[in-house]
């Protein structure tokens, strides 16, 4: 025994062994036992009763919510997406021609390091319907003040426009990364054939950037999809948002567990996010895996 | 020489142990939680440093859980084996709690000092399917809030009886401002669960017809009375006299005219008008065309089932709840020091004798019999996020009221099946 632990073929499993082992107290056992749990009805003060599929079978069949908090879900992270991700390109590759770049993004940067709470608070003042900042900038246009935050089919817009705020700084240092690691010369060579701004931004940039993008999108894709921190507080005491409007499929999993005690049901919600996850960031690697260098 | 001094350690630590083991035997810690702030709980923090004088050996902790995570803590402080030993529970929890055995039920004499000490609708908070589960603390009580100086504002002197009223003066209260959003709403909702179910199971109540049957087991939400409630709700957001935008919160700040709501809001009143509160805050019964009524619902002080100090920690709630120096149990004096009340006789008796209007009305429905106990139903805190979410519906338009609790009672009444 001791031979083989002073062995060269169990140095590397010697070394891993402390990530191994947390590996598999912190990730792979609660992963197992949520798979059982889904499968069982349990409120944690009973001992967990057998259910097969029927917690499955309840979300997809039966419950009038779950449904309308995955369409939600999938609004908010795409919404998120669509908005945030190109203005983040945008802004990171006029900042990279800019003068004072290390000004610009400290700005940018403020809002991601700031508390959610504090950004959620003043937003809340910002967008409220009758004294906020912004319906009465919109009342000296002559223009409706709409409820940003309590009507139904804004609340859930507001929040993304707020996350997207939130979320600029951090996407546009990665852009940034990503724009700096492109050669010069790239630029120069296609400059002097004739390109101009918008085409080396579409031929060079984009392209060379693949890599970057995939990994901002699939990376603010998974962390929309099980988000609703900001939701809990633009909207506080509230079910998620008026009438729901802004309730997320992570939100209504955490209301499932520990709010009605069922984390039989909850743990069936977290695998079927987890399947959705997965598919979908699959089908963004298959369709953005190829880019950078290697592509040309 | 060795053997003897071997001898003379085990003699010594043999006597150490013993000490230990007896000491042990004798000291107990009774851990206490709550959800109530240092600051609110100070009466009690007294009365535990005098029972601990009188009861060498025993020690009391508090511990402070906010009360949105108390219900998370107590499931996984019992998880962990780490359960307090005394807990202040909403009673909608104990059904559920009480069938997992968390809870211990009281002791005969404990039961006879409740049924003895509070009225039949303060004991009723604290059972379900008639097994008392611990001694009634905080009781709130649901009436009409209305804002005096808006009412005559308005041209009106007195607060309305029927809803029919209400909604006139609702109406003549109102203001918008230029985008048409309301400024001074007429009436308000707020924004939680609670914020809009409790208010309609209290007009339920007033209208003579319980939101539940007797044995937990069925709802009458779609009982005519029900849906001409809803419906009159949704009314005020569509007429233009409440929405969204004006809240319960708004009251404080005069934005609002009337309200449904309980007696535990005084503090925070007080503190936003104060010396104005008497002339701006009146309280009335809730508005109807029924028999009239309201809802009250409590806390309990319970034990843990795996208590290891159960008689003690009893002993030491009943030492809470008993008349002290000054006529109030310590949870009176918590509860009056909150602007509430404990549901014990001599403290309502205490509080209604130094009362002002404020506390006389709300009291005066609990002493009336005019306040019935909410349900302690069947998974009550997910029935009310189901119930609240189709008032939603109802007030938004994209229902109607029938609907609504339709939808409502189908989900609920699925829910009320699960249990044993």
């Amino acid at each position: 025994m001791l031979q083989f632990l002073s062995s060269k073929k169990a140095a590397p499993w010697l070394f891993l062994s402390p990530v191994i082992l947390f590996a598999a107290v912190f990730f792979v056992l609660p992963v197992v036992f949520a798979a059982y749990i889904s499968l069982t009805t349990w409120d944690s003060l009973s001992p967990p009763r057998w259910m097969g599929l029927k917690n499955y079978q309840y979300l997809f069949a039966t419950d009038p919510i779950f449904w309308k908090t995955v369409w939600q879900t999938l609004y908010f992270a795409l919404g998120t997406l669509v908005l945030g991700v190109p203005l983040a390109l945008v802004l990171a590759y006029a900042l990279s021609r800019a003068r004072l770049q290390g000004v610009w993004r400290v700005v940018y940067t403020l809002p991601m390091v700031t508390n959610i709470v504090a950004v959620a608070f003043i937003f809340t003042f910002l967008l409220r319907p009758t004294d906020g900042l912004l319906n009465r900038l919109l009342d000296l246009l002559g223009l409706p003040g709409p409820g940003w935050l309590t009507d139904p089919s804004l609340a859930m817009l507001s929040a993304i426009l707020v996350f997207v705020w939130m979320e600029l700084g951090r996407n546009m240092l990665l852009f940034s990364a990503g724009l700096n690691s492109i050669d010069q010369s790239y630029y120069e060579a296609a400059s002097m054939d004739g390109a101009g701004a918008w085409s080396l931004f579409r031929r060079i940039t984009i392209p060379l950037l693949k890599p970057t993008i995939l990994f901002v999108v699939i990376t603010n894709f998974i962390s929309g999809m099980s988000y609703f921190t900001l939701m809990l507080v633009l909207f506080p005491g509230t079910q998620g948002g008026p009438s729901r409007a802004a309730l997320t499929t992570g939100q209504y999993m955490y209301q499932m567990a520990f709010e009605d005690l069922r984390l039989g049901r909850a743990s069936a919600v977290s695998y079927v996010l987890f399947a959705l996850v997965f598919v979908a960031t699959l089908v963004q690697l298959r369709l953005m895996r190829r880019g950078g260098l290697e592509e040309h | 020489m060795t053997r003897r001094l071997t001898g003379l350690l085990a003699a010594c630590s043999s006597l150490g142990l013993a000490a230990g083991a007896a000491s042990a035997q004798d000291a107990k810690t009774i851990q206490v939680a709550t959800h109530y702030t240092g600051e609110q709980a100070a009466p009690l923090q007294a009365c535990f440093d005098a029972y601990e004088a009188e009861h060498p050996g025993i020690t009391i902790e508090h511990q402070q859980t906010a009360y949105g995570d108390f219900l998370q803590t107590i499931l996984t402080s019992r998880v962990g084996g780490t359960a307090p030993d005394i807990y202040n529970v909403y009673s909608v929890w104990v059904p559920q709690l009480a069938a997992a055995g968390v809870l211990e039920p009281p002791p005969a004499e404990i039961a006879e000092f409740i049924n003895a000490n509070y009225s039949p609708a303060t004991v009723g908070a604290a059972t379900i399917g008639g097994q008392l589960w611990g001694i009634p603390t905080e009781l709130s009580i649901y009436a009409l809030v209305y804002n005096k100086a808006l009412l005559q504002q308005a041209g009106y002197d007195a607060p309305p009886k029927t809803w029919a009223e209400l909604r006139e003066i609702a109406q003549a209260i109102t203001t918008t401002n230029d985008q048409g959003n309301i400024d001074v709403g007429g009436y308000a909702y707020g924004t939680t669960v609670a914020e809009g179910v409790h208010p309609f199971y209290a007009q339920m109540f007033a209208a003579g017809v319980p939101p539940f049957a007797e044995d937990g087991r069925s709802t009458n939400l779609t009982s005519p009375e029900a849906i001409r409630i809803l419906s009159d709700q949704a009314a005020l957001f569509q007429d233009g006299i409440t929405s969204n935008e004006i809240v319960v919160d708004n009251f404080a700040s005069n934005a609002v005219g009337m309200q449904i709501s309980a007696n535990w809001n005084k503090f925070g009143w007080q503190e936003a008008f104060g010396e104005e509160f008497g002339n701006t805050v009146g309280i009335a019964p809730i508005p109807t065309d029924g028999p009239g009524g309201t809802m009250l619902y409590s806390f309990l002080w319970a034990v843990d089932a795996t208590s290891e100090a159960k008689p003690e920690a009893w002993d030491l709630l009943r030492f809470l709840n008993t008349p002290q120096e000054g006529g109030l149990t310590c949870t009176g004096q918590m509860m009056q020091g909150m602007g509430s009340f404990s549901g014990h006789n001599a403290d309502l008796e205490q509080m209604t004798a130094g009362a002002d209007d404020f506390d006389r009305a709300y009291v005066e429905e609990v002493t009336s019999g005019r306040a019935v106990t909410q349900p302690n139903i069947w998974q009550a805190s997910e029935v009310d996020r189901i119930l609240r979410g189709y008032i939603d519906q109802a007030w938004s338009g994209s229902m109607t009221a029938e609907e609504a609790l339709t939808a409502a009672d189908a989900e609920i009444q699925a829910i009320l099946d699960e249990q044993p």
